[in-house]
């Protein structure tokens, strides 16, 4: 059956939903809604997603003004070169050894991201 | 949730669109991968997924209105507060699985009207339960705790479907749904712990959702009611279990509940086979269940129509807010 034209046909626009829970916190998609505008979209968005959840922020976006990756790029993404060692810090692991020889920490991540406060 | 019947099969399965792509994506899905809107698909995966999901989105705006009914007589403010709550989760759950289904039938060029229109023509079916009259407060507690519990054992059990978007949408629901069979259980609870006329009006109440409750999962077989797309969901990672396998856990999981309320169930014949590992319960009439989905229930003709009058009271709000009739 076609569609049949109608008042309502062009009424609805899609809307992807974006939030986040905490100020600190990053924007999650959330999940999609019909709205005739983005005031009555972002509306919805807090009447369909976040009746319950703690929300520090909200972003209603046209899905048509989104641009993403097609079916079959996305699918490429799963090829990419595997072994990234090189790249991140598990390819640096042996060092805790060497400093551990010479009676010295590894400053790993944990140590690194502890450091916001220095003596004064 | 929403094990149905259909008319006829759906006889497009996609190995002949393009055996290599079908080759693909089942090898995908066995995988456990997740297809997405935009990704090819069968013919018979996507017709499955829209048959499904949105007879599980428009049932879960038709459970609302039998539930809405509880509102103003709910007995005390929390009730009412709590049931306000659960009424408008249903809704929400609905808009989420409408807009899972209105992306599947993009091809199609139909729309949510669309939908709307095949639920006030027939075409599109809703659950069982939701064909059924309410008659006291305890069906209220009743719909929360076991509609809600078989509804639960249905949709967890699709908690690993192999569509995105439904999974995604299966994950919120799950998630609320937990508050639902809590407050139904609470309303239960009271009831069981009250009066001799409370403890009655519960057992009324199970009494009467029992074969519903039964029929929920569906037939057993395909040859009970002409068809049922039990093997196509399973088939395609959509769900796991079959209708019988879920209406043994719901039995396994909920029927010592109801015993220890000291509540009975009206089948005599019900006892668990503990050489076959299951119960064994008197059939409900599934003839009669195939005039329940078919509009045929005691209640379905008034449910449509408070659809219908939602559907024309509101559309000044749909025109009011329209481009068409717009200033700005």
């Amino acid at each position: 059956m076609g569609a049949k034209e109608s008042k309502t046909s062009h009424f609805y626009q899609e809307y992807e939903v974006f939030s986040k829970k905490t100020e600190k916190g990053s924007m999650q998609h959330q999940f999609s809604l019909l709205a005739p505008n983005h005031e009555m979209a972002l509306s919805m968005a807090q009447e369909n997603f976040m009746r319950r959840e703690d929300v520090a922020d909200i972003w209603v976006v046209k899905r048509e003004n989104i641009y993403g990756l097609t079916s079959e790029e996305r699918q490429l993404l799963t090829q990419r070169l595997e072994n990234k060692d090189y790249r991140t810090t598990k390819g640096y692991g042996y060092l805790r050894s060497k400093w551990r020889e010479k009676q010295q920490g590894m400053l790993d991540e944990k140590e690194i991201m502890s450091w916001k406060e220095v003596k004064k | 949730m929403y094990n149905f019947v259909e008319q006829g099969g759906v006889n497009d399965s996609g190995i002949e669109e393009d055996p290599e792509k079908y080759q693909k994506f089942m090898e995908r899905i066995e995988a456990g991968k997740l297809i997405e809107a935009d990704d090819w698909m069968p013919e018979e995966y996507r017709k499955t997924l829209i048959k499904l999901i949105s007879m599980h989105g428009i049932s879960e705006v038709m459970g609302a209105l039998p539930e809405k009914e509880w509102t103003p007589k709910a007995p005390t403010l929390k009730r009412k507060l709590g049931i306000m709550a659960k009424v408008q989760d249903e809704m929400g759950h609905g808009q989420l699985l409408l807009r899972v289904t209105e992306d599947l039938l993009k091809p199609y060029g139909k729309t949510r009207e669309n939908l709307m229109e095949d639920l006030l023509n027939g075409d599109l079916k809703f659950h069982n339960v939701f064909h059924m009259k309410t008659k006291t407060w305890a069906d209220a507690g009743l719909i929360g705790w076991l509609v809600d519990g078989a509804a639960i054992i249905s949709q967890t059990n699709m908690l690993d479907a192999s569509y995105g978007p439904y999974q995604r949408a299966l994950h919120r629901i799950c998630a609320e749904e937990v508050f639902h069979a809590q407050h139904g259980e609470a309303i239960i609870m009271a009831l069981a712990e009250g009066t001799e006329e409370q403890r009655e009006i519960l057992q009324d109440s199970v009494n009467r959702w029992w074969p519903s409750l039964l029929m929920f999962f569906g037939p057993g077989s395909a040859s009970t009611t002409g068809s049922s797309k039990q093997e196509i969901t399973m088939k395609y990672r959509i769900r796991k279990s079959s209708n019988e396998e879920l209406r043994q856990a719901f039995l396994d999981k909920y029927l010592p509940r109801v015993f220890s309320l000291n509540l009975t169930v009206p089948d005599d014949t019900l006892h668990y086979d503990e050489q076959e590992k299951k119960w064994i319960y008197q059939q409900p009439d599934w003839n009669e269940f195939k005039q329940i989905i078919s509009n045929k229930g005691p209640m379905s003709k008034e449910r449509l129509r408070l659809r219908q009058i939602a559907y024309e009271n509101n559309r000044w709000v749909i025109e009011a807010l329209s481009k068409e009739h717009s200033f700005s």
